[in-house]
C-alpha cells in the first residue's frame, strides 16, 4: 500500500495528466446528424471541424431560446455546427462588448447589429463585403428587403455610392406605436385614439387632449411617457419636418425651425406635467397601470401583453408635416471579416433572413420581418389578431425614417451630445431659445471625424 | 541515480572548462535574446500589439540577464549564478507557455471548463474529492488515523484516473504527441524546456555553486524568490505589464483596431486644453467668443465689470472631474461617519448582535447590479417606494397639523439637481457595511480597561468616546478613509446602472470612470481613455497622498 502515499512527483505528474487530457478537446460532443427539413434536399455533410458562432441581442431568455431553436434548424440546412450565444446583459451595451472582442480576436463569425452602428463597424474595418457571395447566390436580391436599411446596408464610403458593396441583410424591421391603456382613457372620458386614427383625425391636437384628460385625473396618473433615448424625441422632430441631420446627412439640424417645433411640442408635455418625467423608465408605471398613452416599438409588446388591464395599439399621431414622422427600425446580420469561413457565414446570414426563418423571430411578437411584401404582412398580422397590429404596418407606410448610421460622422459621439442636450431642454434646465442657440454645438463635433 | 550521474556528468569536467562553457553559453544566448528584441522592437515601423510589444521587451531583459550571468560566472561570482538561474528559470516558464500555444491547451483548457464539470468527469472529480476528504479531515483532536489515510489515497487515485480516462486521455496523449510532430515550434519549445530545465539542475548542483562562491544564504534567498515567483509573474504580466502598455497608449491615438500614431501629449493637453476669454456682454453667445469646432462652453465668470467665458477643448473631462470630487465628497463622509457610529453600537455586548453585524453587512457583499438596479425602481418618482413614503409622510402630517406642505415629488433620476445625490445615497448605503465591520475590527483592539480605568475617573461615555474611542481607531478611521476615498473617486458601477450608461441626466451622473468607459469603449479612443486613467490616477495619488500628510501631521501633533 505504500504506493499510495502520493509523492509531490506523483502528484504533479496527476495534474499533468489532467493539463494533457485537456490536449484532446476539441472533445466530440454527441450530435444527431444533420437532417434537412421535410421536402429539402439534403445539405452537404456535417463537417467536424467548421463551426460557426452567431450572436443576436435577446430581449430575454424566451426569446434566446427562439434564436437557440432557430439556430439548430439553420445547422441543419446549412450542413455546418453553430452555436448561438445570446447576448447583451444589464452591466455591459452590447455593442461595447462586441467592438471589444472584434479588438481582441474573440468575436463570433456572424452578428447582430443595429442599424445605427453599421457605418462604425464599416469604417473600422470590421464587416466582411458579402456582395461576392450574394452575387453567387440564386435568387438572392436586395430588392426582396426594404429599401432603406438596404441604402445603407449597400453604401461604399469608399466611392460614396450605393449598391456596390453588401455589408449585411436586415434581420427585422420596427415602428413606433402608442400602447394605449384603454381603461385609463375611457375612465378619463377620452376620445378613443384607434377610432380617431381610423377617422384620420388622430394628430398632435387630438394627442394631447387625449393626454390631459387622461392627466385630469389625477393624483400619480401621466397622460403620457416615453423613454429618454433618441428614438422617442426624434419622431416628434420628424413629425415637424425637422429631423437630426440636413438632407445631405453631414450637418446638425437639430437647431431648424422644424426640429425646435417639434421639440417644443414635446417640452409642452413635460412642462406641464402631462408626461412621465423625462429620464425615467416609463414602462413600469405603464405596465402599473399608471400612463394613458405609452410610445414604444413593436419589440415591448410581450411585456406589455402580461398587464392585466385592458390595452391595444395606436400609430403615432400626425405632425405638422401631414406624418407620424416614424422610425423604421432596423437591425442587420454582418459577418466578422476576420471569420475563417466567408462563404459559410454569408450562407447562414442568407438562411437566417429568409422568410420562415423571420416568421418563427417574428411569432415571438416582437419584431416585424424585414422581407417585403403581402404575404410577411399576413403573417404579421396573425400574431395577437385581436390587437390593432395594423398600427405597426401604418406606420411603415407613412413614410418612416430609417434609423440611421452617420457615414460622415460618428454616431456615437452625436448620440451622446444630442442625448445631454436634449435632456437638458426636457428637463426644464434650459428653456427652448437657449436649446436653439446652443444645440447644435457639439453635436456638430462628430462630423469633425 | 545512475543515470542522473550520467546525465549530468558535466560538472566532472572540472571547474574551468564548465564555467567557460556556461559563461560562454549565456554569453551568447544574451546575445542572441537582445539583438531578437530590439531588432524585433526597432524594426516595427507601427506600433506594437501587447503581447509582441511584451514578448520583445521580455527577451531584451532575459538577455541582459543572461549577459549579466555570463560575466558573473566568468567572474566567479554568485551574483552570476543567480542570474542564470533566474534566466533559464524564466526560459521555462515561456517555454512551458510556448509549447502549451503552440499544442493548442489553451483552447482545450477552455473546452474542457465547458464540459468537465458535468456527467462522469464531474462524478469522478467527486470521488477524487471524497478521497480527498478522507484523507485530511481530521474528526478529533488526533491525527488522520493511516489507515483512513490510505484508504483516502486510494480513492483519489480511482477518481483523478478516472477523470484522466473519461476526458480521453488516451486520445489525449496520442493527440499531443501527434501534434508535437508536426509542429516544428512545438519541437523548438519542448527543446527550450529540456535545456533551460538541464541548465539549471547543473547550475543547481552543490559543486558550481561552490565554485562560485555561493553560501547556503544565498540559495535560500532563491529559493525564497521562487516561492514568490508565481504571484510576481503574474503581477508583471498581468498588473505591471498592462499598466505600462496604457501608459504608452496614452501618448497615442489607438482605437484598438488600426489607428496607431504616436501623438505625444495630445491626449493630456486635448483633456486639460482650456481658454479664457473676456465677453462683451455676459450673456454673448459662446460661439461668437469661442472657436465652438475645438472649444466647448464650460462656465462663465462674471466678475463687476467685466465677465469671462471659460471654454474647454473637452468639457465633458472636467465636468466628470468635478461631478467625481462632488460624488466623493458627499459619499466618502456618508459611508465613513455612519459607520463608525453604526460600529459602535454593534461592538456593545446585546443579544442578537452577531445577526445585526450580517445584516448591516449584506449590502456590502450584495452585486452592484443589483442594488443598483434596485434602488432604480426605489428611485421612480412615481411608482417608486421613496416616493411613495415622501407622500404618505407629508399627507399623514398635513391631516395631523392641518398644514398643507405640497408633496415634492422629487424626479430623483430625471432631475440632473438630485441624479448625483441619488448614487450618493445608494453608494453610500452599500459601502456602510464594509467600513463598519473594518471600525468594529478596529474597536475590537482597544482595551476594555482603558474604558474601566476612565469609568473610574469619572468620565462619561461622550468623553470616552472623543478621547479614548476616536484616538485609538485613528489608525483605522485613515485606513477606512483612504480606501472609501479611492472607491469614491473610481465610481463607475453604480453611475453606469443608474444611468443607463449615459451619465445623464444630461451630464449631471457623468463620473471620471464613466468618461473613460465612454471614450475608450463606446468611441473607441482607447489612446485618450488611457490618457483620462492615468489622469485620474494621479488625481487618486495626490489625493491619498495627502491624506497621508495629514494623518501624520495628526500621529505627530497627538504623540507630542
Amino acid at each position: 500500500m505504500r504506493f499510495l502515499t502520493f509523492s509531490p512527483f506523483v502528484r504533479l505528474g496527476a495534474i499533468a495528466l489532467w493539463v494533457l487530457s485537456a490536449c484532446a478537446v476539441p472533445a466530440p460532443l454527441p450530435q444527431q446528424p444533420a437532417q434537412p427539413p421535410a421536402g429539402e434536399a439534403p445539405a452537404a455533410p456535417a463537417s467536424e471541424e467548421v463551426v460557426l458562432r452567431w450572436r443576436t441581442r435577446p430581449d430575454n431568455k424566451e426569446e434566446a431560446d427562439v434564436y437557440a431553436s432557430i439556430s439548430d434548424e439553420v445547422s441543419k440546412r446549412i450542413g455546418v455546427k453553430l452555436i448561438y450565444e445570446p447576448g447583451g446583459s444589464e452591466t455591459a451595451s452590447y455593442q461595447d462588448v462586441l467592438k471589444t472582442e472584434l479588438a481582441s480576436g474573440t468575436a463570433p463569425d456572424v452578428f447582430w447589429i443595429p442599424g445605427t452602428d453599421i457605418a462604425d463597424f464599416v469604417e473600422r474595418g470590421l464587416l466582411l463585403d458579402l456582395r461576392p457571395f450574394a452575387a453567387k447566390t440564386p435568387g438572392y436580391s436586395d430588392d426582396n428587403f426594404y429599401p432603406e436599411p438596404m441604402f445603407h446596408l449597400t453604401y461604399n464610403p469608399a466611392t460614396g455610392k450605393t449598391g456596390e458593396v453588401l455589408w449585411g441583410l436586415p434581420r427585422d424591421v420596427s415602428t413606433f406605436v402608442l400602447y394605449l391603456n384603454l381603461d385609463l382613457i375611457n375612465e378619463a372620458g377620452a376620445p378613443d385614439p384607434r377610432e380617431l386614427a381610423k377617422a384620420g383625425k388622430w394628430d398632435w391636437a387630438a394627442f394631447e387632449e387625449v393626454a390631459r384628460k387622461v392627466n385630469a385625473l389625477g393624483g400619480d396618473i401621466k397622460g403620457y411617457g416615453m423613454n429618454a433615448w433618441w428614438g422617442p424625441y426624434g419622431a416628434f422632430m420628424n413629425a415637424a419636418g425637422g429631423g437630426f441631420f440636413n438632407k445631405e446627412r453631414n450637418a446638425c439640424n437639430l437647431t431648424s425651425k422644424e426640429s425646435l417645433e417639434g421639440l417644443a411640442f414635446l417640452k409642452k408635455l413635460y412642462d406641464e406635467g402631462l408626461a412621465v418625467p423625462y429620464g425615467e423608465d416609463s414602462e413600469p408605471p405603464f405596465r402599473a397601470g399608471k400612463v394613458g398613452m405609452f410610445q414604444n416599438g413593436r419589440w415591448a409588446t410581450p411585456g406589455i401583453s402580461t398587464v392585466t388591464f385592458n390595452w391595444d395599439v395606436v400609430e403615432l399621431p400626425k405632425g405638422p408635416s401631414g406624418h407620424m414622422g416614424n422610425w423604421l427600425f432596423w437591425g442587420a446580420y454582418v459577418v466578422n471579416k476576420n471569420t475563417k469561413h466567408p462563404e459559410l457565414a454569408w450562407k447562414l446570414v442568407d438562411a437566417l433572413t429568409q422568410p420562415e426563418i423571420q416568421a418563427k423571430v417574428a411569432a415571438r411578437g416582437t419584431n416585424i420581418p424585414s422581407r417585403r411584401g403581402e404575404a410577411v404582412f399576413e403573417e404579421f398580422l396573425k400574431i395577437l389578431p385581436e390587437k390593432n397590429n395594423q398600427a405597426f404596418l401604418n406606420g411603415l407606410a407613412d413614410q418612416p425614417t430609417a434609423e440611421g448610421p452617420l457615414w460622415t460622422g460618428s454616431w456615437p459621439d452625436f448620440d451622446r451630445a444630442m442625448g445631454a442636450v436634449v435632456s437638458d431642454l426636457l428637463t426644464g434646465k434650459i428653456t427652448l431659445e437657449e436649446f436653439a442657440k446652443i444645440a447644435c454645438d457639439e453635436p456638430s463635433k462628430a462630423f469633425n471625424r | 541515480m545512475r543515470l542522473n550521474r550520467r546525465l549530468f556528468l558535466l560538472s566532472d569536467l572540472g571547474p574551468n572548462r564548465v564555467l567557460a562553457s556556461l559563461a560562454l553559453w549565456h554569453g551568447v544566448q544574451g546575445a542572441l535574446l537582445i539583438a531578437l528584441g530590439v531588432g524585433g522592437l526597432v524594426s516595427r515601423t507601427q506600433l506594437l500589439s501587447l503581447v509582441h510589444g511584451i514578448a520583445l521587451a521580455g527577451a531584451v531583459v532575459v538577455g541582459f540577464l543572461s549577459v549579466v550571468a555570463s560575466i558573473g560566472i566568468a567572474r566567479r561570482s554568485h551574483i552570476g549564478r543567480a542570474a542564470s538561474l533566474v534566466v533559464h528559470y524564466l526560459l521555462f516558464i515561456a517555454a512551458l507557455i510556448g509549447l502549451a500555444s503552440a499544442l493548442d491547451l489553451f483552447k482545450g483548457l477552455d473546452v474542457l471548463a465547458d464540459y468537465a464539470a458535468e456527467g462522469v468527469p464531474f462524478l469522478m472529480a467527486f470521488v477524487f474529492m471524497v478521497g480527498y476528504a478522507l484523507r485530511t479531515i481530521e474528526l478529533s483532536e488526533r491525527p488522520v488515523p493511516r489507515w483512513r489515510r490510505r484508504i483516502g489515497s486510494a480513492v483519489m487515485l480511482v477518481g483523478g484516473v478516472g477523470v484522466a480516462l473519461s476526458l480521453g486521455l488516451v486520445t489525449a496523449l496520442l493527440d499531443w504527441v501527434a501534434k508535437l510532430l508536426q509542429s516544428p515550434s512545438a519541437l523548438v519549445w519542448l527543446a527550450l524546456a529540456v535545456i533551460s530545465v538541464f541548465l539549471l539542475r547543473v547550475m543547481w548542483r552543490d559543486p558550481v555553486a561552490a565554485w562560485l562562491g555561493a553560501r547556503r544564504t544565498h540559495g535560500e534567498q532563491l529559493v525564497g524568490w521562487l516561492f514568490l515567483s508565481p504571484n510576481l509573474l503574474g503581477f508583471l504580466f498581468f498588473f505591471a505589464g498592462p499598466l505600462l502598455f496604457s501608459l504608452y497608449v496614452s501618448f497615442t491615438n489607438w482605437d484598438a483596431f488600426n489607428r496607431r500614431d504616436w501623438v505625444g501629449l495630445e491626449n493630456y493637453a486635448r483633456a486639460f486644453g482650456l481658454v479664457v476669454q473676456p465677453l462683451r456682454v455676459p450673456d454673448q453667445p459662446a460661439s461668437e467668443a469661442l472657436d465652438v469646432r475645438t472649444y466647448s462652453e464650460l462656465m462663465r465668470v462674471h466678475l463687476p465689470g467685466q465677465s469671462f467665458l471659460i471654454g474647454a477643448r473637452d468639457r465633458l473631462f472636467w465636468i466628470s472631474l468635478g461631478n467625481t470630487l462632488l460624488f466623493s465628497a458627499l459619499a466618502v463622509p456618508l459611508s465613513v461617519v455612519p459607520a463608525l457610529f453604526l460600529a459602535v453600537l454593534l461592538n456593545m455586548r446585546l443579544p442578537g448582535m452577531r445577526l445585526y453585524r450580517t445584516l448591516y453587512f449584506i449590502p456590502s457583499v450584495a452585486a452592484v447590479v443589483g442594488v443598483a438596479l434596485i434602488w432604480q425602481w426605489m428611485y421612480n418618482s412615481q411608482v417608486g417606494w421613496i416616493n411613495y413614503f415622501i407622500t404618505e409622510g407629508i399627507n399623514f402630517i398635513n391631516a395631523l397639523l392641518g398644514t398643507d406642505i405640497p408633496d415634492p415629488q422629487i424626479r430623483w433620476l430625471a432631475d440632473s439637481s438630485y441624479a448625483l445625490l441619488s448614487v450618493v445615497i445608494m453608494s453610500a448605503w452599500q459601502w456602510i457595511g464594509f467600513n463598519t465591520v473594518l471600525f468594529l475590527a478596529g474597536l475590537q483592539t482597544i482595551p476594555r480597561e482603558l474604558y474601566e480605568a476612565a469609568t473610574v475617573d469619572g468620565a462619561n461615555p461622550r468623553q470616552q468616546f472623543f478621547h479614548i474611542t476616536l484616538p485609538l481607531l485613528a489608525p483605522t478611521t485613515f485606513y477606512v478613509l483612504v480606501t472609501a476615498s479611492i472607491q469614491a473617486l473610481q465610481v463607475f458601477d453604480q453611475v453606469f446602472i443608474i444611468s443607463n450608461g449615459t451619465g445623464g441626466p444630461g451630464t449631471s451622473t457623468l463620473t471620471m470612470t464613466l468618461n473613460l468607459y465612454q471614450n475608450g469603449f463606446q468611441s473607441f479612443r482607447q489612446g485618450y481613455a488611457s490618457a483620462l486613467a492615468w489622469i485620474l490616477f494621479v488625481v487618486i495619488f495626490l489625493f491619498t497622498l495627502f491624506q497621508f500628510r495629514r494623518q501624520r501631521k495628526a500621529s505627530s501633533a497627538y504623540e507630542s
